[in-house]
């Protein structure tokens, strides 16, 4: 988390300025979100095929995922045991920097010049590509959207499409010029084709990589095994071919068993992109054997805390529920109108809004908790039924018992509050705001343009119907 | 039955009529229906700001007030909320006021779930010449399974057909503050809400909530619709809309 990161957060509401008139980008958003809405309907909908139900599911993932964190030091020590007994090596960080530190470690021990990676938002949590090319580790991202983002020097602005913010002619012209070929006219038709072109680039890397990097989307305790879940098949390739594998995880990925990671993956594809399953779901569990035809000779796993431990057992617990299905982002009005790199940290969207304040500090993000209409469509989509919106709320409310809201929004408040707990004078005072109010209409009753409600009334009017208020006229009602 | 009609603060200076639309059909269900003097705001603004203690104070202000009646009926979703789910929560561990917060959320309504579940209005006090879209608030929607109950009711008003637009369950942007503090992106959502509203082909756009009704009315307005109506239901249904 350097200083760069924490005042990016700090600048939502000026970044979101910006992408509101980024037209490229609000096209882009416009294209992705009904899809995405759409595919998770249908598969939630595939569901009955299987006589499963979304809420049973969500109830049984939410339990699986609460007795782990009940127990978490018990369960990542079974784990610890379990990896080790299958010949992988298990470490510890206690933020991102000590966990880029350790993977940066283990290249140059290894003699690594080049890592392919699979995706990870841990990564981007811990810095990981910049240190190790600080390092002169080259570091190559092999899930299509990372390419990209790679490519174009940017960061992922979703967590399972990192290259949502990007249109096709986007694309076209970044590969031209990074692969050193003529732009073409490109079509969504054409997304095979440039698949397969990166497909072909990254072939290379597979293939001369000295270690491959990748997240895992669930530990499991029983086995000591990371579970992948993956559409392209580059996990594979990163995870197998290299000599060396490191995985990075978050230490609240745990579930107890393989039984338990199915009932998980009932709801992670289906959440995220629709699908009933994903087309690659790898357990990943130990070393090579003897007379195994791949995988890596060493297997280390990194399980990094960054913030974690200190919200369990805490009002926030629930929000290391997290699967990372990105359904809440997929169905967030306020993400859809700004992508995700208006929030400034790693995680967009209602998940980021929470977890960004809590792993970086409640005051690098004062906007986050507050850029919700308190909708609560993420709230129901949730397929570990983390109730978002109460979590967003309590940090509002961390932010008042800690005196970090703006003077004047303290001021308004309490004025307001005073007031509202004084009958006689608010109706007095409401009487004087309603006339006034109709004094600043024009003849259609409304109001063009309101000191007191600048952001409002920049792209809208104010109805105003009366200069009365409702008490006033029933009172005089109640006389005649 | 003895009622008290909460009007909310909203409508207590923006649109009066959607107060004495409620009054009347409340009236219409053959109850007793008082208005109780010392109403102000239900508290949700200092909630959503995160300002708890100023939350509970009026939280415990409204109960004192309106936990007398049989029943409480508020033509707002939002609001209706905010008693029924936030009280009891904002109270739980208060032995003298948690019980009586639990108590009053079990007998408060929003006004549409009111009609069609509790009491029933015998005929429709007014007809309606027109096709109508509606809007579902996302704290009736979400908060209080506010669905059926609003289309019921229209489905009984004569000369009235719904004609339901793309994304309804979808958010207007609004959220209170939310349309104060990110006016611009708040913006955004209205203007997807406006375009489906414009989609739907409809003469009139309903809804139960007044916060999500400006918003919608004063952007289709700067977006230089001079023509669809924008009506809450209460106005609708007891014909007090009618110009």
């Amino acid at each position: 988390m350097g200083q760069a990161r924490t005042w990016q957060a700090m600048r939502f509401h000026a970044r979101a300025g910006e992408k509101l008139k980024d037209v490229v980008l609000q096209g882009a958003l416009r294209k992705a979100r009904p899809l995405f809405v759409a595919k998770r309907r249908k598969g939630l909908d595939s569901l009955a095929e299987d006589g499963l139900e979304f809420e049973m599911l969500r109830s049984a993932a939410k339990n699986i995922k609460n007795r782990i964190l009940a127990d978490l030091d018990v369960w990542l020590a079974i784990f610890e045991e379990r990896a080790m007994a299958a010949g992988a090596e298990v470490l510890w960080a206690r933020d991102g920097a000590e966990a880029a530190r350790l993977v940066v470690e283990i290249a140059q021990r290894e003699g690594v010049t080049k890592a392919t990676k699979s995706k990870s938002m841990l990564s981007e949590e811990a810095d990981l590509n910049a240190a190790l090319a600080a390092a002169g580790i080259r570091p190559v991202e092999t899930d299509l959207g990372e390419y990209i983002v790679q490519l174009a020097g940017e960061k992922p602005s979703h967590i399972i499409a990192p290259a949502v913010h990007k249109t096709i002619g986007e694309v076209e012209a970044l590969f031209a010029k990074e692969h050193g070929r003529p732009i073409e006219t490109r079509t969504s038709a054409d997304i095979p084709d440039l698949a397969r072109e990166a497909r072909a680039v990254l072939r290379q890397h597979f293939l001369s990589a000295e270690m491959g990097i990748s997240g895992a989307n669930f530990l499991i305790a029983e086995t000591g095994s990371a579970a992948l879940v993956t559409n392209e098949g580059n996990g594979r390739m990163v995870t197998t071919l290299p000599r060396v594998h490191v995985v990075i995880t978050g230490i609240e990925k745990l579930v107890p068993t393989l039984e338990d990671f199915a009932t998980l993956m009932r709801l992670l594809p289906r959440s995220a992109t629709g699908q009933a399953i994903s087309n690659y779901v790898s357990l990943l569990t130990g070393t090579k054997r003897a007379g195994d035809r791949d995988g890596p000779e060493k297997t280390v796993f990194i399980l990094v805390d960054n913030g974690r431990s200190k919200l369990l057992g805490s009002d926030y617990e629930a929000m290391l529920r997290c699967i990372r299905c990105g359904a809440c982002m997929n169905h967030c009005p306020v993400y859809f109108s700004l992508g995700g790199h208006a929030y400034g940290w790693v995680y967009p969207g209602p998940m980021g809004s929470v977890l960004t304040p809590l792993l970086t500090g409640l005051d690098n993000a004062l906007d986050l908790p507050h850029a919700s209409t308190g909708c609560n469509q993420c709230g129901v989509v949730c397929p570990v039924d983390i109730p978002l919106p109460d979590l967003m709320h309590r940090l509002r409310e961390e932010q008042v018992v800690r005196r970090l809201r703006p003077r004047s929004e303290r001021l308004a408040l309490k004025a307001w509050g005073w007031l509202a707990a004084r009958p006689a004078l608010y109706r007095w005072l409401a009487r004087r705001a309603a006339r006034y109010l109709n004094w600043l209409a024009d003849g259609q009753g409304r109001i063009r343009v309101f000191g007191l409600l600048p952001e409002w009334t920049a792209a809208r009017d104010l109805p105003v119907s009366s200069a009365r208020t409702f008490h006033e006229l029933y009172k005089a009602r109640k006389r005649a | 039955m003895r009622l008290a009609l909460y009007v909310t603060c909203l409508v207590d200076l923006m649109r009066p009529s959607v107060g004495f639309a409620a009054l009347r059909l409340l009236e219409a269900t053959g109850a007793e229906v008082v208005v109780p003097e010392g109403q102000t705001c239900c508290g949700q603004p200092a909630w959503s700001a995160g300002d708890r203690p100023l939350a509970v104070e009026l939280a415990r202000k409204a109960i004192a007030e309106l936990e007398a009646y049989d029943a409480v009926v508020i033509p707002s979703g939002s609001c209706a909320d905010q008693i029924r789910n936030v009280y009891p929560r904002l109270l739980a561990d208060d032995s003298d006021w948690g019980p009586r917060a639990r108590a009053l959320a079990g007998r408060t309504h929003e006004l549409t779930d009111f009609l069609s579940a509790v009491a029933q209005l015998p005929a429709m006090p007014a007809d309606f010449a027109g096709t109508v879209t509606y809007h579902d608030s996302c704290k009736g929607l979400r908060g209080l399974s506010i669905k059926d109950q609003p289309r019921e009711l229209l489905a009984r008003v004569r000369g009235l057909t719904l004609k339901e637009m793309a994304d309804c369950e979808e958010c207007c942007g609004f959220g209170g503050a939310f349309s104060i503090k990110f006016g611009a992106v708040s913006t955004q959502i209205v203007d997807r809400k406006c375009d489906a509203i414009a989609a739907a082909g409809a003469d009139t756009v309903v809804g139960g909530d007044l916060g999500c009704l400006l918003n919608i009315e004063g952007r289709l307005r700067r977006r230089g619709d001079e023509t669809t109506r924008v009506l809450h239901i209460a106005e609708v249904l007891a014909g007090e809309g009618e110009s």
